[in-house]
């Protein structure tokens, strides 16, 4: 197979471009179908019935009164599923309805199709639960104690000279919080299934991998995966909330139990309880360094409450463990990091994923350290950076570039942003308040954060993609076909670029994603482009290779706008008359390097596959007497390898950097007694407009031997260190602790 | 969630609206509908009737004899804010519009609605808590809940339930009239007894008949007011109802003393909260921050708090004085 790196820069829309998205304007202009806009001839409404309390037993369930409703079709409890009554991404655990007990307040219990959503609805409350109330296990130390673990990951590495004992000259301690986060999606969870001939199902849904929710699905439906295919339905928005099932396994039994199209919208809040949530966390961290700020160890304690089902609690606690000490050089690492299971809302994957929760805590204490030696922040920082050829705290070594130190000294270098005006606009709580200047003082804060790429321990993590090369109305088309979810990250458009890039074809149609084709893992873990972009190219290579045999000297021959090119330039011929009638179409399964699984005692293994920095500083100005913040301005830096959309990789780094900035001072699911207090878009505050300052970005495109084009996933970072940002700006502006987020005004002004 | 059959009726006009509703026992108006529509989904309120008024002619805003301003109950927030009658002459009660809700929701909600909108507590709003204010004698679950929203001023045993609306604190500094008309024919409310503290029956919040329609809200003349302003504290910069804000309008004789005040508070009160013990402590005294701070203190005096929203006493106090501060400088 030919193997080319260089992109030929004539490509219009090719890698490296700012190619326009297809599905920008139909978003912009309010036209695009999101999966909750499906819809089917004759098709039902499916309804949940969920578990108000956090934790009982059923004792009963009567749904006379719900089957009695005139356009009712069907009312169905655990006992109706004919297949495995469990799912699970990991740990197959989660009742696809509640058997015996419920363990979490808005756990399915019963579902309801009818001829409209208001009569499901109806119907759904007319179905009589009996409960004995159990009390609650929401305390995660008290989860611990009782032995309700998920998982318990050590990693415990220790200096060559300086056996096992921790100590050093200068020890800072410190115990943090992070509140639960929700992902808040702008589009519910939602779906259409519809039933088959063949007796098997058709899903349209929303998702972010298509084959996991297959395998779950199908094994629910007591059905050959070959008769559950899904399609991707329009996603409006994701962030790790849509990696477990939701509605999926409900709207196929509905429809196979009715025989019509079933059709599922949560609304805003059934979405709160829909779905996963960011793993709170209680992190606990003692550094230890010389007197100049050389790091000597980092012990650390982080405990995140996984909720009452396992979802990817495992593996969030792997990233809290493994990436625990940040992008520094530590010679002794002892993390001990543990997922355990309460009667609090089910948490999972969220965008950072282990890793948010586990930065607030070490950046804090590096603020800590450097206040302790008397260093400059990201002099600290600088001094401990991690670097190409480091090893972390598992033992494995950083083969990629690792700029730490030179995205610190980027957004350290950046002009500060001018003092305010004394325009109204900018005071910290906006036009509504009156301060003119007194009592608001400024904070600059610094932070950077470290994100594995792609799946880890060992996980067989592959791709499939399937290129067509064809000749349509006369022009040399191509056709992609992968699994992906397009999940509003771009990648849609990414696969065309890198299809115009590698075959020299403009004209490029990308499939919608389904599972006709193999596997492209999820769109998590910030690894769809380089996963999927990976078996795109790797496809469209095959497909190159086959086309240029027919014309023989394959090594020497080239595919430039649309013709075969001889490497003097000259135009051996054009694809239109080489391919005629004929397609060319090839299908590639696509691994990246393998990973080894952790060594459960010492936590040492080559886990991760490729890392990822970035690094923001933010300046605050705080109301000090009011506690009203307004982040003035925010800095980043992050190497993203290659930008293969650059304006997609800073809408991520954009959009990433926002959403740590919420969690930073307003974002929280309210959870007292398991029970979610705020399951609104006016109670759970995500920033407007008028939060989100302006940002200046640099992209720094150092590339990753390993990877295609160099590049390296970019949706995480940028969310993972913008929070200890923000944090660190209004501690250097008031001089509080601050060691919980988010941060709220009574804890910066009294 | 129970979904229940509501009979829709659009009246033509005001004796209709107030006939359609007074006639039926589980009726209700239904104006912008930005709030009772969320609350109908949620089940807190469960009308079988609702008597649109959107088609009334009670749009207007018209100047009355004295020199004040008669705004129609179905005026939408947001022309009422932009007006320029009420720009110039209550310059602090378009703030306290343009500060509520979102540019949306103020197109939408009527003059008359807002001053009937609900609190935001969620354990009123999540439909099954115990709460007294929705379920007479359930008790309240915000009292040992989260309360850090909650109110400190005008609580009862009963209900610590916040009053919302930004305009309301405007209204009751500037004593504005409620107008109605019901099936006993019209009537004037001064606004500050329009809105009832919880005490004992919390689920009562205004003194309105069954069938009694606001068909207007009189401001009346009042010169200080040209230099009023509404000022508003709150978790993020925009679309959130206030911590605190503080509505002012302040006259200060050449002898740097308090000649004029007009000061109420929103964010902290059951009801929109007229600071009365504080403009007494002020008026005739000199304007000054130690004067302001005492002021303050008095207003806060009776507060009752709770560990997660104690801190609202001192913000309040903080935002009390640098607004009058800045009123002053």
């Amino acid at each position: 197979m030919t193997v080319s790196t260089v992109a030929p820069a004539t490509v219009e829309g090719g890698v490296g471009t700012s190619a326009r998205r297809p599905d920008g304007i139909l978003k912009v202009a309010g036209e695009f179908a999101y999966s909750s806009d499906l819809w089917a001839d004759e098709m039902l409404w499916g309804a949940t019935v969920r578990s108000p309390h956090p934790s009982a037993e059923i004792r009963a369930i009567d749904i006379t009164a719900a089957v009695a409703l005139p356009g009712v079709y069907a009312v169905l409890t655990a006992a109706d599923v004919p297949g495995a009554r469990h799912y699970g991404l990991e740990v197959v655990d989660q009742p696809v309805l509640a058997i015996d007990e419920v363990r979490y307040e808005g756990e399915p219990v019963a579902i309801v199709a009818a001829d409209h959503p208001e009569t499901a609805r109806r119907a759904a409350a007319r179905i009589t639960v009996e409960y004995a109330v159990r009390a609650p296990v929401t305390d995660p130390e008290d989860a611990l104690s009782r032995g309700d673990l998920v998982r318990h990951v050590p990693v415990r590495r220790f200096a060559s000279a300086g056996g096992t004992a921790l100590t050093a000259d200068v020890v800072v301690t410190g115990t943090y919080e992070v509140g639960m986060q929700d992902q808040a999606f702008l589009g519910p969870e939602s779906g259409l299934a519809v039933p088959a001939e063949d007796g098997g199902i058709d899903l349209f849904v929303a998702t972010q991998w298509l084959h996991v929710d297959q395998k779950q699905v199908a094994a629910c439906l007591g059905l050959p995966a070959e008769k559950v295919r899904l399609s991707l339905a329009g996603v409006g928005g994701a962030f790790g909330a849509r990696e477990d099932l939701s509605m999926q396994v409900h709207a196929s039994l509905l429809a196979l139990h009715t025989g019509k199209p079933v059709k599922m919208v949560y609304g805003r809040e059934e979405s709160f309880f829909g779905h996963v949530h960011r793993h709170p966390a209680r992190l606990s961290y003692e550094h230890g360094a010389t007197r100049d700020g050389k790091l000597l160890y980092v012990k650390a304690r982080i405990v995140l409450d996984g909720g009452a089902y396992t979802s990817s609690t495992p593996a969030v606690v792997a990233n809290a463990a493994t990436l625990g000490v940040g992008p520094y050089d530590v010679p002794t690492v002892v993390v001990e990091a543990y997922g355990v299971y309460t009667n609090n809302p089910p948490c999972g994957a969220m965008r950072g994923f282990g890793a948010v929760q586990a930065c607030f805590a070490y950046e804090s204490q590096m603020d800590k350290l450097a206040a302790e030696v008397g260093l400059d922040p990201v002099e600290l920082r600088r001094r401990n950076a991690m670097t190409t050829g480091s090893v972390m705290p598992t033992g494995q070594l950083v083969h990629g570039p690792a700029p730490v130190a030179d995205l610190l000294a980027l957004v350290r270098d950046r002009p500060l942003p001018p003092a305010a005006t004394g325009d109204p606009r900018e005071r910290p709580g906006g036009v509504a308040n009156t301060t003119r200047g007194e009592g608001v003082v400024r904070g600059v804060g610094y932070a950077i954060g470290i994100k594995n790429v792609c799946f880890s321990e060992g996980f067989d993590d592959f791709a499939t993609a399937r290129v067509r090369l064809s000749v349509v109305g006369g022009e040399p088309a191509v056709l992609v076909h992968t699994a992906a979810a397009e999940v509003g990250q771009g990648l849609v458009t990414v696969q065309a670029q890198i299809a115009r890039t590698e075959l020299g074809v403009t004209k490029v149609t990308v499939a919608t994603a389904d599972t006709s084709v193999g596997s492209a893992g999820s769109s998590s873990a910030s690894r769809q482009t380089y996963m999927t972009g990976g078996a795109v190219r790797a496809a469209c290579q095959a497909v190159k290779a086959t086309v240029l045999a027919r014309v023989g000297r394959a090594g020497e021959l080239a595919l430039v706008d649309g013709k075969v090119v001889a490497s003097d330039g000259a135009v051996v011929a054009s694809l239109v008359d080489l391919l005629g009638n004929d397609v060319v179409e090839e299908t590639v399964e696509w691994r990246h390097k393998p990973t080894r699984p952790l060594d459960p005692v010492t936590g040492q293994g080559d886990a991760h596959v490729q890392y990822a920095f970035a690094a923001h500083r933010a300046v605050v100005d705080v109301d000090t007497e009011l506690g009203l913040v307004r982040v003035v301005e925010i800095a980043t830096a992050q190497d993203v390898g290659k930008a293969v959309n650059p304006q997609a990789v800073v809408g991520q780094i954009q959009g990433g950097t926002a959403q740590g900035l919420g969690l930073a001072v307003m974002e929280e699911v309210q959870v007292v007694d398991g029970v979610i207090r705020n399951p609104s878009f006016t109670d759970y505050l995500i920033p407007t407009i008028l939060d989100m300052p302006p940002m200046a970005v640099d992209v720094l495109e150092m590339g990753d031997p390993d990877a295609p084009y160099g590049l390296r996933g970019v949706g995480e970072p940028p969310t993972i260190s913008s929070t200890p940002a923000v944090v660190a700006a209004i501690r250097a502006a008031t001089g509080r602790p601050l060691t919980r987020v988010p941060v709220r005004p009574e804890h910066i002004a009294l | 969630m129970t979904m229940r059959p509501i009979t829709f009726f659009r009246a033509g006009s005001i004796d209709e609206a107030v006939a359609a509703v007074s006639s039926h026992p589980d009726s209700a108006f239904l104006a912008g509908g930005t709030t009772e529509i969320d609350l109908l989904r949620l089940n807190v309120v469960q009308p079988t009737l609702l008597v649109d008024v959107n088609d009334l002619p009670l749009t207007y805003l018209e100047d009355v004899d004295d020199g004040g301003v008669r705004i129609g109950a179905m005026a939408r927030m947001s022309d009422v804010a932009r007006a320029p009658r009420i720009v110039e002459r209550y310059p602090g009660m378009s703030q306290a519009l343009l500060l509520g809700a979102s540019e949306q929701l103020r197109n939408m909600a009527s003059m008359g609605g807002n001053m009937c909108q609900r609190t935001r507590c969620s354990y009123f709003r999540d439909g099954q808590s115990p709460c007294n204010k929705r379920e007479p004698g359930s008790g309240c679950s915000a009292l040992t809940g989260i309360n850090r929203g909650h109110a400190v001023l005008g609580t009862s045993e009963q209900c610590i339930a916040t009053h919302p609306s930004d305009v309301a604190v405007a209204l009751v500094a500037l004593d504005a009239m409620i107008r109605t008309i019901g099936p006993d024919g019209t009537n004037a409310i001064p606004i500050e007894r329009f809105f009832l503290r919880p005490a004992d029956t919390p689920s009562i919040e205004h003194p309105l008949a069954h069938g009694e329609l606001i068909v207007a809200i009189d401001v009346p003349a009042l010169p200080v007011a040209r230099t009023s302003r509404y000022v508003k504290h709150r978790d993020r910069a925009s679309y959130e109802f206030a911590l605190v804000s503080v509505f002012s309008a302040m006259r200060v004789d050449d002898a740097g003393n308090v000649a004029e005040l007009r000061l109420a508070l929103g964010g902290v009160g059951t009801v929109p909260w007229r600071a009365h013990r504080a403009e007494e402590a002020l008026i005739g005294r000199p304007a000054t921050p130690e004067n302001f701070a005492a002021a303050a203190d008095a207003e806060f005096a009776d507060a009752r708090t709770t560990p997660m929203n104690e801190f609202m006493v001192t913000f309040a106090k903080r935002a009390i004085v640098r607004e009058l501060s800045e009123v002053t400088s």
